[in-house]
């Protein structure tokens, strides 16, 4: 189960930087949105991996190698 | 970790909101806060530097006239007021030279805005079920707090 966390450092101008972690996909922009409703004007918004991963899904990747052997005496 | 945002605190508030936040950074600063009646009696000598929080916002209401409050310490004294326009005025008096007093004046500013940030923020969280996890100041003076959702 997802659990929104987020990690915030105010510096000393009064600059606001929030990492939003423990959520994925639109869930994301729905806290960055409400962190902006907040504190006030958004000077950049970046995503990183964990956002574009599916909500809620495992992915599962399949690798398959084949061998072709001449028979033999050929 | 889905999203690194950084925002600019947009400051509106009440008088009474912004004089805490500025009590709240004048310790730490070494300021103390003065009396009305001391300031009108003595006024620090030397150059004078006015800036405001950009796009600061003193609500009217609970309000009175001429409502200001005043920091001190030896070098340099700061009168905080509502300008004509609403914004938070900064007016730095002191010993240093106007760059000095301007620098110095920035430096507040920053710091009330920090204090008022930090507190918007935990109070919106807390309100919205989020508890902290953990908070310290750093060695910049930035103020670093990790919150989580309660469930």
């Amino acid at each position: 189960m997802e659990q929104p966390e987020f990690e915030i450092t105010i510096a000393p101008d009064g600059k606001v930087r929030v990492h939003v972690t423990g959520v994925s996909g639109e869930r994301c922009l729905e806290y960055a949105d409400m962190i902006r409703e907040i504190v006030g004007r958004e000077e950049s918004r970046d995503l990183t991996r964990e956002y574009y991963a599916p909500d809620g899904s495992v992915r599962i990747g399949v690798q398959q190698q084949i061998h072709v052997r001449e028979p033999p005496g050929v | 970790m889905s999203a690194v945002c950084v925002l600019t605190p947009v400051v509106i508030a009440s008088w009474p909101a912004m004089s805490a936040a500025v009590v709240g950074v004048a310790g730490p600063l070494g300021f103390s806060v003065v009396p009305i009646a001391t300031v009108r009696q003595r006024r620090q000598s030397g150059e004078r530097v006015v800036t405001e929080i950009e796009g600061s916002e003193v609500l009217e209401e609970a309000m009175g006239e001429q409502e200001k409050i005043v920091i001190r310490r030896d070098d340099a004294e700061i009168e905080f007021s509502r300008d004509e326009r609403g914004a938070l005025r900064l007016c730095v008096t002191g010993k240093g030279s106007k760059a000095e007093l301007d620098r110095l004046g920035r430096e507040v500013a920053g710091r009330v805005v920090q204090q008022f940030a930090y507190h918007r923020l935990m109070t919106e969280l807390k309100a919205r079920d989020f508890g902290v996890v953990e908070e310290h100041v750093g060695a910049d003076q930035s103020i670093n707090v990790r919150v989580r959702l309660n469930r």
